[in-house]
């Protein structure tokens, strides 16, 4: 199971389309969800309604939340996230079984027998999480909550039988050009991480868009970094056509 | 989330299930947990609680937690779970439901309120068997706080919101942040007995220092929360300062189960029961008026069973 998870506090304002990006992930058996990050004031009825866009396209979750609830809607959003993936999948294979194939259409009784089987599969099979977090200048007095709540995550991820992986990213990059960066590679452990984002030098645009091909490319690759490092033009190559 | 429930039920709305036709007739609110409302229902004049899920996988899920431990109940337990079934709300959408035993009962922090705080040993203990029997049967409660646990009569109680539920060695299913062995650095996020104690120790906190624990979760850096740091606020509290052994060993996990861990509980009162009477606080005395009452209210029961 594959997952992208978008920590952002704002609107995207260069390049692709962020939703557009996110239903190539959709496609390519990612799903997105999305956490908005409000403080004082709220993300804009523009933020919040590209928030929203993105998840659906996504096939994901997404949420508004302040600082304090971060921690605790990243990890319940990811949990709940692999449970709906894997209903998508038993309700594909059960289809000829079940009809109009929705689960909620049987009997509590038979419910009961396949939800089992989701619970069974959400708690040992794989799953692999990049969060993706917005470091434009206005995240800057958020960060410390973002990676509070990216410890949480793999604390609760540990937790589980199956194998589970995390990676970090963070956009803009501080080079011109760059959309993205990755501060952690695929890792099932934060032990002796001390800090996620060290001296992160906040600021620029948010190519949220650009920023989530950059992950689907890493998922494509597998291995970060290791086709794209001689292409002049870096990670665009995977996507653009 | 994506799911939003707005199908608020009225006092004296009937719900009929979908698939067995019980009919219900609703009372009032009781609740709302993570995952569902729980309304007082009424059918065939006797009173039950009715939860109404607000996603048909999550709320079946668990379900099946509470079949499975029906399952398990031994001979001369009352019943827990009564019905499953779909209902129809007024806004036309389709919503899961379960049928549960209505537990008549306050909140703990409330019933201490009310009954006074020499409640408090008694009213730990019967929760401590409470979780002990879960644990043998190879559960753990997962979302143990103050608000999941329910007080009748005689410090009598009853665990409600069975969301958190985990089988033994699985990752827990839902949880509280204060409450969590994971939170405060001091062991996974997996269910094992000692995930249950832990919890249960902060809801002793919770229950005397409440400010002090929120100032305290406020305060700390989330990599420098420690065990030490809530036995530095039991240290300061006259209230908790006589459990503070007990509660260090269920932070660090050193009591092998609920048992174990009920075990000790009885063992640290009666002793300071014994040793040190001049000092006995008053909730001892509490607790052995309670033990008394307990006492009575057991051989009622045996007599009226035997007779």
């Amino acid at each position: 199971m594959k997952q992208i998870l978008l920590i952002t506090d704002g609107c995207s304002n260069v390049g692709l389309s962020p939703v557009v990006a996110a239903a190539h992930a959709s496609s390519e058996g990612i799903s997105v969800n999305v956490v908005g990050v409000l403080d004082h004031g709220d993300v804009g009825e523009l933020g919040a309604a590209e928030i929203d866009e993105i998840a659906r396209a996504g096939g994901g979750l997404s949420r508004l939340v302040n600082m304090r609830q971060l921690s605790q809607t990243v990890q319940m959003m990811t949990r709940k996230t692999v449970v709906q993936t894997i209903q998508l999948a038993v309700q594909k294979e059960l289809k000829q079984v079940l009809g109009d194939g929705s689960i909620e259409a049987l009997p509590p009784e038979k419910r009961g027998e396949v939800v089992r089987v989701i619970d069974e599969l959400g708690e040992t099979s794989g799953l692999k999480v990049a969060l993706l977090i917005d470091a434009s200048a206005s995240m800057k007095p958020k960060l410390a909550a973002v990676e509070e709540a990216i410890r949480d995550l793999m604390l609760s991820l540990q937790a589980r039988q199956g194998k589970s992986e995390i990676a970090v990213f963070h956009f803009p990059g501080t080079r011109n050009g760059d959309d993205c960066v990755m501060d952690l590679n695929w890792t099932s452990h934060l032990n002796g991480v001390q800090a996620i984002f060290p001296k992160l030098q906040m600021g620029g645009t948010t190519p949220t868009g650009p920023a989530i091909m950059h992950v689907i490319d890493f998922y494509r690759q597998g291995d970060y970094g290791r086709h794209s490092r001689d292409e002049t033009d870096g990670m665009m190559s995977g996507y653009v056509v | 989330m994506a799911t939003s429930f707005r199908a608020e039920l009225r006092r004296g709305a009937v719900v009929t299930g979908k698939w067995k036709q019980g009919i219900y007739r609703v009372e009032r609110l009781l609740g709302e947990g993570a995952n569902g409302k729980v309304y007082l229902v009424q059918r065939d004049r006797s009173w039950y609680a009715m939860k109404i899920g607000f996603d048909a996988i999550d709320l079946q899920s668990e379900i099946n937690v509470l079949q499975t431990l029906a399952k398990q109940r031994k001979q001369g337990q009352e019943a827990y779970l009564y019905d499953v079934d779909d209902m129809y709300a007024p806004d036309g959408k389709k919503y899961p439901f379960y049928i549960m035993r209505y537990v008549r009962g306050l909140r703990l922090a409330e019933y201490l309120k009310q009954q006074g705080p020499e409640w408090f040993p008694l009213v730990g203990l019967n929760l401590l068997n409470k979780l002990s029997k879960l644990h043998e049967a190879g559960w753990v409660f997962g979302d143990l706080k103050v608000e999941n646990v329910l007080v009748a009569d005689y410090g009598h109680v009853e665990l409600v919101d069975y969301g958190g539920v985990t089988a033994n060695g699985k990752s827990i299913r839902q949880f509280t942040e204060i409450y969590d062995r994971g939170y405060w650095n001091c062991g996974p996020r997996s269910a094992d007995p000692g995930y249950d104690i832990f919890s249960f120790a902060v809801l002793c906190i919770q229950l005397h220092e409440p400010k002090r624990l929120h100032q305290l979760t406020a305060e700390l850096l989330p990599q420098n929360r420690s065990s030490a740091d809530l036995m530095e606020i039991v240290g300061a509290s006259p209230a908790l300062r006589p459990l503070s052994g007990w509660l260090r060993r269920a932070l660090d996990g050193q009591f092998r189960d609920g048992s174990d861990a009920a075990l000790s509980w009885r063992l640290l009162l009666h002793r300071k029961d014994t040793h040190r009477p001049s000092s006995m606080p008053r909730w001892l005395k509490g607790l052995a008026a309670g033990s008394a009452v307990l006492l009575a209210t057991s051989v009622y029961w045996l007599l009226r069973n035997v007779l």
